[in-house]
């Protein structure tokens, strides 16, 4: 036996263990068909009397994402150079690396959880929990998107004498805006999916209603609120895609 | 005009690119370097405005010390030296006009040019620095849609701009058609003859070094091999510099 073959069956029987572990069972999933198939018959058709609310809903979600977005994408301006291996000394490059790979490894909805006790209900521990999350991850995106530049006009700025903003200014900033925009538009994207959810942790938008009217069992109300969430999140990523292909 | 005592570079990890090098530059002098890739050519020209770190040794400038002196000391030592480089680097997506204003980053303040704001007087000197080179009408169109020679162009009026006293070109004609070296060499050398400017370029080109040149320097194996006017360097001396192949 090659060590390959031996390899894939440890790892072969490590997700047997986990199949086992979590009770992932295939004829659950078929006896459980028919539920399936009754939550949708009673979703139908969709009651419109909610859609109001739940437009309403959307447009804080919307609200959340985008202020929360270009927010981050501000503040992880800064974060992303020092924790760029090229243009900052070690010693500060290494704990602000450290900094950011330690709070990226939580999520928006843990994030949510903690401002919701922190500042209270409503939109605004949303908005934070955004910030929070797309901070870190646009910060990283941005760190290795400086690592990657030519660092030829680094040098021919570097050689007229400028000084350290300059060069940064000069040198970098006009090699990786493109990219930047659209690593921004990307976050955007997967905001808008994440805040759908943030209403259940009683951050604010439209998954407020979605969990509210699933509590009630008014499947007819709660799926009008999922099709305007899908609506939402389609038409906002046509938009930035759309955006994307033109800035790269 | 440009004094380097005992160079010596160390490349990380460990390859000695320099073994204490000692040449002087008198001012207006027209310097070619030769030698193979790999000699040291290159290092030389970006220890002198300290791109590359020397490992020991002294460099100094128009009477300014470069080694050992501190950040601000060492910017206004490096406005005084044009540097060209053999892939032009320019800022692609950016206006010809903003790439000569960059020469000017250590006139300006700093925090209007942050913001892309330079003064009248350094637009317009730009300005006559694109029309040096021959490209007044270029000075709105991006970076990256001129040819090679035109962005060398370019980048020699950005180093035209900082109104320096020296001028370093590292292999400035090693990425164009050959057609072109001719008019990148020519437009150096007016440079040199019409304002006393001191030049040093390196150039693998022996036949242009020999043309271009009131002084050559041979590089081998990161030691001078050879110092002397382009009269002096017989076919001994080449193979001498470029290896018994030569």
């Amino acid at each position: 036996m090659t060590r390959w073959q031996a390899a894939g069956l440890v790892g072969l029987a490590a997700l047997a263990w986990t199949a086992w572990d979590t009770g992932a069972d295939p004829i659950r999933l078929l006896r459980g068909t028919p539920w399936m198939l009754d939550f949708i018959r009673r979703s139908v058709p969709p009651d419109l009397r909610v859609l109001r609310p739940a437009l309403e809903g959307a447009v804080k979600t919307l609200e959340i994402a985008l202020l929360g977005t270009a927010a981050a994408a501000a503040v992880a301006l800064p974060l992303g150079f020092l924790s760029a291996r090229n243009v900052t000394p070690p010693a500060v490059f290494y704990p602000a690396r450290a900094a950011l790979n330690f709070l990226r490894s939580i999520d928006t909805l843990v994030y949510a959880l903690l401002f919701v006790a922190a500042v209270g209900l409503g939109p605004f521990p949303g908005v934070l929990a955004v910030v929070a999350y797309t901070t870190t991850s646009l910060a990283k995106l941005y760190s290795e998107t400086i690592e990657g530049i030519d660092p030829g006009p680094v040098a021919a700025i570097t050689a007229t004498g400028a000084t350290r903003l300059q060069v940064l200014r000069f040198g970098v900033l006009p090699q990786v805006l493109p990219l930047f925009l659209s690593y921004i538009l990307y976050r955007l994207e997967s905001n808008i999916r994440a805040a759908t959810v943030l209403g259940f942790v009683g951050a604010g938008g439209i998954g407020f209603y979605l969990q509210t009217y699933l509590r009630m069992i008014d499947y007819p109300a709660a799926s009008t609120v999922l099709l305007v969430t899908i609506a939402m999140v389609m038409v906002v990523d046509f938009a930035s895609s759309r955006l994307r292909a033109r800035l790269v | 005009m440009i004094e380097v005592r005992g160079l010596r570079v160390v490349l990380p990890p460990d390859t000695v690119a320099l073994y204490g090098v000692d040449l002087v530059i008198e001012p207006g002098e027209r310097v070619v370097i030769i030698g193979r890739s790999g000699a040291g050519k290159t290092t030389f020209l970006r220890s002198i405005n300290r791109l590359v770190e020397p490992t020991s040794g002294t460099v100094r400038v128009a009477g300014h010390a470069v080694t050992g002196t501190d950040p601000a000391t060492l910017r206004q030592v490096r406005r005084q030296i044009g540097m060209i480089f053999q892939q032009f680097n320019l800022i692609r997506r950016t206006s010809v006009l903003t790439n000569v204003l960059t020469g000017r980053l250590a006139y300006v303040p700093v925090v209007p040019s942050l913001v892309g704001r330079f003064p009248a007087r350094d637009r317009a000197f730009a300005l006559e620095c694109l029309s040096q080179v021959g490209l007044a009408d270029f000075a709105e169109r991006r970076a990256d849609t001129l040819s090679g020679g035109e962005q060398q162009r370019v980048a020699i009026a950005r180093a035209l701009a900082q109104s320096p006293s020296v001028i370093l070109a590292d292999e400035p004609t090693a990425s164009l058609d050959p057609a072109l070296t001719g008019s990148i060499m020519g437009i150096l050398k007016r440079i040199n003859e019409e304002r006393g400017l001191t030049l040093v370029v390196s150039q693998h080109q022996l036949g242009t070094a020999l043309e271009f040149g009131t002084r050559i320097v041979g590089f081998r194996a990161g030691r001078i091999c050879f110092d002397g006017p382009p009269g002096k360097v017989t076919p001994a001396v080449a193979a001498e510099i470029y290896g018994e192949e030569a």
